[in-house]
């Protein structure tokens, strides 16, 4: 054979095999905060995400399809966020993105959806509901954000309804009084206007809010104001360290009031360090517990070895809503490989092709869910658990499930 | 003006002119206008990823600069930068989405509220200096921050605010290939302007000022005046660079202009060099390429057969957020005049090889 034929062919050769290989995985990018910030809850979720797609690349990938992907932990920094997401757009021909905070997903809202490109934050802010800015009071229309679990603000309403409920079978007379507790920033600020309008339809009176830092401190002057103003139900929401000191402050303080909060401040870490302030602590979830025996725990216990083989690590609910959302994905890239090829536009139509949608395998841990094209607020239903400490034996037990109804006017709000 | 090389040897000023030129001799303005060209290609040759690298140093040189000339130059103190820029984001998102002037226009007019806001904020520098001027701007960053979740009408609150992008006769700037030519074209005005400045007798003002102020006082200088003035120019920088920032991204939350930032800022111009425009430029090189180099690094590691583990590669995170630090630890120990001074001494090196003086 001639050299250059030879030579010729060879190239052509390796050419076909990468081109193979290409069409032969698909590759999706992780944004995660494992040093930064929001660590304390963003490094439970990343491990959901993680494990979870590790999982699905060892089994099978995507109908055979293999998953690529790779876990950057940004330390909730934007700019090294979009960096990370340029590099992969560019680079890796990425067709989704698993991200995490409310701080890397907007400020991406825009380039995610001019470049097709799913992204399943852990960032519920009502905003990223609404995707075709149907409603005017949506700022930014987010065709291609997603996230598994109710928004803040559903889930600040769901709990605002079960508190009106509250009221009324412990026989409370005249108007209850609600306060919303939290740092002035937008993730504690995301649901507090749709929450406390809510909680005045239902009729509470709605105090004016309380600031409580996002960094942990001693918080007695805000409970003293909290006592004083004699409310009898507070939403707090901040998370992690905050939540820790504002329970323990309020202890101290003697603060008769019943604490909601938000989906980050409620899990076991938090009630153990906080130790025998927490009473009654009322708090929405999106999945089972870790000791739970729903049927699709044994998939998620079967994930979590990804990353401990030997299965006695504890896995907070955090860790079960990545899985949950990385799960989504994966049945959307499917139906996207099954309806012409795994794309991001594609990804996006598999999102709307079923109703009251479960990942298969993962009954009883994700709720059924219901995206569509015009409406964005996957799950509109919240589970609401209380939680108690007792001299360390932390007791987790469900009060209710709340399903709200999808309001026009709640859209993207 | 010498033609043949980069830096003549020896001092031959011999008018005014040649004293306040610029570019020191024509070599260097042929180089820094080839430099420009090379650059206008780049989105032909470069990738998304080099793009937006090379925006975000646009957008934050910029405010880099401004911050420079506030601290670098006139030797005042400002811990409420970051706040600045964030303003200037949201100013120029506002005056499109309010009254619907054209993204062009709204960026330099954002540059102008900022100056507004900044020298207000600036007012204290009148009367006060060093660490008690740090704690006043520092209580405009914490102002500003809470201003930013609060004022609906103006930000958005919690909710940011949109903001379109650059649009010149209908072509709108959407794509980083595009985007690259804004933040270039504004990058280079900036930094000549900047530069123009300091040959100005408000520039020359402004370093008398940090030298020696009860020199420049006897001399005529205005202190109060410059002193304000010199927080104005910092804040314009800082809107002009977030106003880019805010219509780059499309959207302005106000998550992300914490003292941190405003913090970064200062680490920009200490690392490239206090009192030096291109060290601004430098400084803020090497701070938005020091995690993209250790993001490499840890990638490459990760993906070693013992790599896989998420015990090290948690490790790994952590890591490279120290690596951060200590690279700043160890620049203000070994290169406390930033990397302007040790440009100029590779310079002076190859002027006067083989010879050390």
């Amino acid at each position: 054979m001639n050299k250059r034929v030879l030579f010729g062919t060879l190239i052509a050769g390796a050419l076909s095999t990468s081109a193979l290989q290409a069409q032969d995985s698909v590759f999706v990018g992780h944004l995660a905060d494992l040093s930064g910030p929001t660590a304390f809850v963003g490094k439970n979720y990343a491990n959901g995400i993680r494990d979870a797609l590790g999982y699905i690349d060892a089994n099978g990938g995507i109908d055979g399809t293999r998953l690529e992907f790779e876990t950057v932990d940004y330390a909730y920094k934007v700019p090294q966020a979009i960096a990370s997401y340029k590099k992969w757009v560019s680079r890796k021909n990425m067709v989704a993105m698993q991200g995490w905070g409310t701080a890397d997903t907007e400020a991406l809202i825009t380039f995610v959806a001019k470049d097709e490109v799913p992204v399943y934050s852990a960032s519920y802010s009502g905003h990223l509901t609404d995707p075709t800015g149907k409603n005017p009071k949506t700022k930014k229309p987010a065709p291609y954000n997603y996230f598994y679990g109710a928004s803040y603000s559903d889930g600040c309403r769901a709990l605002v309804q079960w508190a009106a409920d509250d009221w009324k079978n412990k026989g409370g007379a005249g108007k209850p009084k609600f306060t919303h507790v939290g740092d002035n920033h937008p993730y504690p600020n995301a649901p507090k206007e749709a929450c406390a309008e809510y909680a005045g339809e239902l009729g509470f009176e709605v105090m004016p809010p309380i600031v409580v830092s996002m960094k942990p401190g001693d918080f007695k002057a805000q409970c003293l104001s909290l006592k004083d103003s004699q409310s009898n139900y507070a939403y707090i929401a901040n998370l992690g360290g905050s939540v820790v000191s504002l329970i323990k402050s309020c202890g101290t303080v003697g603060t008769d009031v019943q604490f909601m909060s938000n989906i980050w401040g409620g899990d076991k870490p938090i009630f153990e360090a906080a130790g025998a302030g927490v009473k009654d602590y009322i708090f929405p979830a999106m999945t089972p517990f870790w000791e739970d025996d729903a049927p699709g725990m044994t998939l998620v216990r079967d994930i979590s070895k990804v990353s401990d083989p030997s299965g006695t690590e504890f896995r907070s609910h955090h860790y079960v809503r990545g899985v949950c959302s990385a799960y989504y994905m994966k049945e959307a890239m499917e139906w996207a490989k099954a309806n012409g090829g795994i794309t991001g536009a594609n990804i996006k139509q598999g999102m709307y092709a079923r109703e009251n949608w479960v990942p298969k395998g993962l009954e009883g841990v994700c709720l059924p869910a219901n995206w569509t094209a015009e409406d964005h607020r996957g799950i509109n239903t919240v589970n609401i658990y209380k939680g108690n400490y007792n001299g360390g034996d932390i007791e987790i037990e469900r009060v209710t499930q709340v399903t709200l109804p999808r309001r026009d006017d709640w859209l993207g709000y | 003006m010498s033609t043949v090389s980069m830096r003549p040897c020896g001092d031959f000023r011999t008018s005014y002119a040649e004293d306040r030129t610029i570019f020191e001799t024509r070599t260097t303005l042929y180089l820094a206008i080839a430099t420009i060209a090379l650059l206008c290609l780049a989105p032909f040759i470069l990738d998304a990823y080099f793009l937006t690298l090379g925006i975000q140093v646009a957008y934050l040189g910029i405010a880099a600069l401004g911050l420079n000339i506030l601290v670098g130059f006139t030797g005042q103190i400002s811990l409420g930068h970051g706040a600045f820029f964030g303003f200037g984001a949201f100013a120029s998102a506002w005056l499109h989405n309010s009254f619907g002037i054209p993204v062009f226009f709204c960026i330099p007019l954002a540059g102008y509220m900022t100056m507004i806001v900044g020298m207000i904020f600036g007012s204290p520098a009148a009367r006060i200096k060093g660490l008690y001027l740090a704690i006043a701007t520092l209580a405009a960053q914490f102002i500003l921050e809470d201003f930013f979740a609060r004022a609906d009408w103006f930000t958005g609150g919690s909710y940011g605010a949109a903001a379109p992008p650059v649009a010149i006769f209908g072509y709108e700037f959407t794509n980083d290939q595009s985007f690259w030519y804004i933040a270039l074209f504004a990058l280079v005005t900036m930094y000549l302007w900047g530069t123009n400045l300091m040959r100005t007798r408000d520039g020359r003002a402004f370093v008398a000022v940090r030298d020696h102020y009860l020199s420049a006082e006897i001399m005529g200088i205005n202190l109060t005046k410059y002193r304000l003035l010199s927080f104005g120019v910092s804040s314009f920088y800082a809107g002009i660079g977030g106003a880019l920032y805010g219509h780059y991204l499309g959207f302005v939350s106000a998550e992300g202009f914490t003292i941190l930032m405003s913090i970064q800022f200062l680490a920009m111009i200490i690392i490239g060099g206090l009192g030096s425009v291109k060290g601004a430029l430098m400084g803020t090189i090497f701070m938005v390429m020091l995690p993209e180099m250790l993001e490499g690094i840890v990638g490459l590691l990760s993906a070693t057969s013992w790599g896989g583990s998420t015990a090290f590669t948690d490790g790994l995170a952590y890591l490279k957020e120290m690596s951060i630090g200590l690279v700043i630890i160890l620049f203000l120990i070994f290169e406390p005049e930033g990397l302007a001074h040790r440009w100029q001494q590779v310079k002076s090196y190859w002027k006067f090889y083989p010879f050390s003086y």
